[in-house]
C-alpha cells in the first residue's frame, strides 16, 4: 500500500506537464477499416465525440437529439459528431441497422473491446467530449432531455476559441 | 513488486530521450454499498455491512512507450455477489508497458483482447460484473502492409488477484481483401484463430494437458446488405461441474454464429442465428460453469435484447453453451435467433412532424435436440425441436411531439423457462408467460429544467404475479439529477415494494451518484453476460473520476 501511495504520488507530481489528449487508439469502421482517433481532429476541426450502446437509452436519446438538430448547428458551426460504439459482439451487429433504422448522419466507429473507453476511464456511458487538434476541451456524462442545448453553448463558445 | 520498479524505470529511462512532452491519464472509480436488515425481503445484512469495491489506473504515455498500472481495492469486502476471492484485498492488479511502432506493437505485462468476435477468445474488463480475466504474458501485433494484422500472445489469465496454472496460448490473423482482390461492390474480410490452452493433468493419463480451439471467419458488406459468419471448433475435453470432473470422457465442442443484415437510411434490419453445443472455454478445466464468470476464455453472451426498464428486466434470458450430464438433467448447448427490426417514419406523419421511430425485436433460443446414449455418448441435430429456454418480442415506438415533449412506448411479451430465471433444471418445471407495457415521457420545462416520467405493468399469472413499476427523475441542471422510483409486487399476498430514491451529479470527467432503497434479487446482465446479485436495502454510492 505505501509503495502505491508512492508511486501514485510521483506520478502525478508529472501530471502538471500533461494536458488532456486522447489517446492513441486504432478504432474500427463497420467496413474493417482502421481509424486512429489521435487523427480525427487534426487541423483545427472541432467535433463532438460520444460514446454510445445499442442497449444504452440515454446514449440513443443524445444521438437522436443531435442528429435532428444536426443542419440546423451546421449552419453555425463548423463540426462532425463521431458516434463510437461500445457494443461488444452481442449487439455490434445490430448497431448498423439501428444507425441507419433511426437515420443518423454520425460517423460511426466501434470501440469492440473498450479500448478507447477505458482509456477515458468512462465507467458509464454516454460520454460526451468536445475534441480540437486531439486536446480534450470539454466532457460530459450522462444525458437527459435538452442536454443538447448546453452542448451546442459549449461547441460555439470553443469553436470561437 | 519488483516488475513494477522496473517498470518505473523504463519511464524515466524513455523520459531522457524524449523529445515530446509525456502525458499522464487515468480514472479512479469507487462503488460501495452500506447494508442494513430487512424484514420484509427475508434480508440480513453480512456482517461486513460496508462493502466496497475500488479501482484506480494511471497510464503513462511518451512518444511510442505507453505503459499503466491498475490497483483495485475491495475493503473490507466486495460488493455483495461478487466474486468471494476478491474479500478483503487490495493490490495492483494489472500493470503493462506496451511499445508501439508503425509495423509492430508488444505489450509486456497485462493486457485486453478479442479475437473476431469474441466467441473463441475475449480477455476483458466489466466492473459491474466483476469480470477481469487479463492475460499476463506477452503480446505481439505485426502489421505487414494495411491489409493485414497478426497477433501473437501468450500467458497467464487473472483469476481474482491471482493467476491460473495454466498457460494460453492465442494466433490470429486479420485480412482484409478489398485492395488484395481490388474489390469495387463488396468489402470482404476474413480471419482465422487459434487458442491453446496448457493445463497439468497430474495423475490422470486420459484427460488431455493441451486443448485447442480453431476458429475461422468472413465479413462482407455489399451495398445495403451485410453478412458475417463465425465458426469454431474445440479439442475434445472433459466437463466439469461444480469444480469436479463429471467423468473422463472428452466431448468436442463447435460454435457458429451467421448475422445477416439489410440496412439503408431509414430502415434496418439484422438477423443472427448461434448455435452452441458443448461451447465453454475457461483456462481451468474444473471452471467450467462458475457462476462469477471467472477464468473466462470463450465469450458466449446471450442474443436477446438488452433490456433496461425496472420491469422489463426480471425475466432475462441467460445464454446456455453448456453439455450437462447428470441424474437430474441432460443437454447438450444451446441454438436460436434474434432479429431485429428498425424504422424511421418520413418527417410528416400522423404523429407531428418530427420522425417517430419504431423498433421491433423478435428472439426465440431452445435446446439442440439431443440422444443420450447409455455409454455418456449423445447424437444430436443440428437444430431439431429442443426445448424451449426463451422466447421473446418487443415493439418500442419513439415520438417526439415538439421541442419539448417526447415520449416512448415499449411492449414485451415474454415466455422463458423456469429453470433459466428461478434455477435448477431446464425443461421440465415449465414456463413463465409475461406481458410488459411501459409508457416513458421526456419533458423539457422552460427554465431549462427536465422531468421524466415512466409507468410500467408486468402481467403474469406464474411467478410472482403482477408488478406496477413508476420512476420519476427531475433534471435540476445538466449536473444534478434526482430521482424517485418503485417497483411494486402487489400480485404478491406480501405485496412487496421495490423502492428506490437517489440522485446524481456529473461535471466534466466527475460524477457521483448516491441512492438508497431495495434491491430486487436476480440476474443483472450487462453486455449479454448475467451475474446474480441477492435482494438485499440499503445504500449505493458510486464515484468516478479520470484525469
Amino acid at each position: 500500500m505505501r509503495n502505491f501511495i508512492f508511486l501514485s504520488v510521483f506520478l502525478l507530481s508529472f501530471a502538471g506537464f500533461s494536458q488532456k489528449t486522447l489517446p492513441n487508439i486504432n478504432l474500427k469502421t463497420f467496413e474493417g477499416d482502421k481509424v486512429n482517433v489521435a487523427d480525427l481532429t487534426s487541423n483545427d476541426k472541432i467535433a463532438i465525440l460520444s460514446l454510445w450502446a445499442t442497449w444504452c437509452v440515454p446514449c440513443i436519446k443524445e444521438l437522436d437529439a443531435i442528429n435532428e438538430l444536426y443542419d440546423e448547428w451546421k449552419t453555425q458551426v463548423d463540426f462532425e459528431v463521431y458516434a463510437i460504439s461500445v457494443d461488444d459482439s452481442r449487439s455490434i451487429n445490430r448497431a448498423k441497422a439501428l444507425v441507419n433504422g433511426k437515420g443518423w448522419e454520425h460517423n460511426i466507429l466501434l470501440d469492440t473491446n473498450h479500448n478507447l473507453k477505458r482509456s477515458l476511464g468512462a465507467s458509464a456511458i454516454p460520454v460526451t467530449i468536445i475534441v480540437r487538434n486531439n486536446k480534450i476541451l470539454y466532457q460530459h456524462t450522462g444525458y437527459r432531455n435538452g442536454d443538447e442545448y448546453e452542448l451546442f453553448e459549449k461547441l460555439k463558445t470553443l469553436s470561437k476559441e | 513488486m519488483k516488475n513494477i520498479f522496473y517498470i518505473i524505470f523504463l519511464f524515466f529511462s524513455s523520459l531522457i530521450f524524449s523529445q515530446n512532452q509525456p502525458y499522464i491519464y487515468g480514472s479512479f472509480e469507487s462503488n460501495s454499498q452500506l447494508l442494513q436488515n430487512d424484514q420484509s425481503l427475508d434480508f440480513i445484512s453480512p456482517e461486513d455491512n460496508f462493502r466496497s469495491n475500488n479501482y484506480f489506473q494511471i497510464n503513462y504515455q511518451i512518444n511510442n512507450i505507453l505503459a499503466g498500472i491498475q490497483y483495485e481495492g475491495y475493503l473490507p469486502s466486495s460488493l455483495l455477489g461478487f466474486y468471494p476471492e476478491l474479500d478483503n484485498q487490495n493490490k495492483i492488479t494489472n500493470y503493462f508497458i506496451k511499445i508501439q511502432n508503425e509495423k509492430s506493437d508488444i505489450t509486456v505485462g497485462s493486457f485486453y483482447e478479442q479475437f473476431g468476435n469474441g466467441l473463441i477468445f475475449r480477455s476483458w474488463e466489466d466492473r459491474q460484473l466483476g469480470i477481469n480475466n487479463a492475460i499476463k504474458g506477452i503480446k505481439l501485433k505485426y502489421y505487414p502492409s494495411d491489409n493485414i494484422e497478426l497477433t501473437a500472445l501468450y500467458g497467464q489469465q487473472r483469476d481474482g488477484f491471482n493467476y491460473t496454472a495454466s498457460t494460453i496460448q492465442g494466433l490470429n490473423t486479420e485480412i482484409n481483401l478489398n485492395q488484395m482482390l481490388n474489390l469495387k461492390e463488396v468489402d470482404l474480410s476474413i480471419g482465422s484463430s487459434i487458442v491453446n490452452r496448457y493445463q497439468e493433468n497430474g495423475a490422470n493419463d486420459s484427460i488431455p494437458s493441451n486443448v485447442s480451439a480453431y476458429g475461422g471467419r468472413l465479413n462482407m458488406y455489399a451495398g445495403d446488405f451485410s453478412l458475417n459468419i463465425e465458426g469454431v471448433i474445440k479439442d475434445p475435453d472433459v466437463i466439469a461441474n461444480e469444480n469436479n470432473l463429471v467423468s473422463n470422457r472428452l466431448y468436442d465442442g463447435t460454435a457458429l454464429q451467421v448475422d445477416l443484415g439489410y440496412s439503408k437510411k431509414g430502415i434496418g434490419i439484422n438477423t443472427t442465428f448461434r448455435r452452441l453445443e458443448n461451447f465453454n472455454f475457461y483456462s481451468d478445466r474444473l471452471a467450467e460453469g462458475n457462476i462469477y464468470n471467472q477464468k473466462t476464455l470463450s465469450f458466449t453472451p446471450t442474443l436477446s435484447k438488452q433490456q433496461d426498464y425496472l420491469l422489463t428486466n426480471i425475466y432475462v434470458y441467460n445464454s446456455q453453451p453448456r453439455l450437462v450430464m447428470n441424474s437430474i438433467e441432460k443437454r447438450s448447448g444451446e441454438v436460436g435467433f434474434q432479429n431485429d427490426f428498425y424504422y424511421t417514419f418520413d418527417k410528416d406523419n400522423l404523429l407531428g412532424k418530427y420522425k417517430t421511430k419504431i423498433a421491433f425485436n423478435f428472439s426465440y433460443w431452445s435446446g439442440i435436440e439431443s440422444t443420450f446414449n447409455q455409454d455418456n455418448s449423445y447424437d444430436v441435430k443440428f437444430i431439431g425441436n429442443g426445448d424451449r429456454y426463451y422466447r421473446d418480442l418487443n415493439l418500442e415506438i419513439k415520438n417526439r411531439w415538439n421541442s419539448k415533449l417526447r415520449t416512448a412506448i415499449t411492449f414485451l411479451d415474454v415466455i422463458i423457462d423456469k429453470g433459466i430465471t428461478l434455477g435448477g433444471p431446464l425443461g421440465v418445471q415449465g414456463d413463465i408467460k409475461a406481458k410488459v407495457g411501459v409508457i416513458e415521457a421526456n419533458y423539457l420545462h422552460a427554465n431549462g429544467k427536465s422531468s421524466r416520467g415512466v409507468l410500467q405493468h408486468l402481467w403474469t399469472k406464474n411467478d410472482r404475479k403482477n408488478w406496477l413499476g413508476l420512476v420519476y427523475e427531475y433534471g435540476i441542471s445538466s449536473s444534478v439529477n434526482v430521482f424517485v422510483s418503485d417497483g411494486w409486487n402487489y400480485g404478491r399476498s406480501d405485496k412487496i415494494h421495490y423502492y428506490n430514491l437517489g440522485g446524481s451529479y456529473s461535471k466534466n470527467s466527475t460524477r457521483v451518484s448516491l441512492n438508497y432503497g431495495r434491491q430486487r434479487g436476480g440476474l443483472i446482465c450487462i453486455g449479454g453476460v448475467c451475474r446474480y446479485v441477492p435482494e438485499s436495502n440499503g445504500f449505493n454510492l458510486n464515484l468516478s473520476y479520470s484525469f
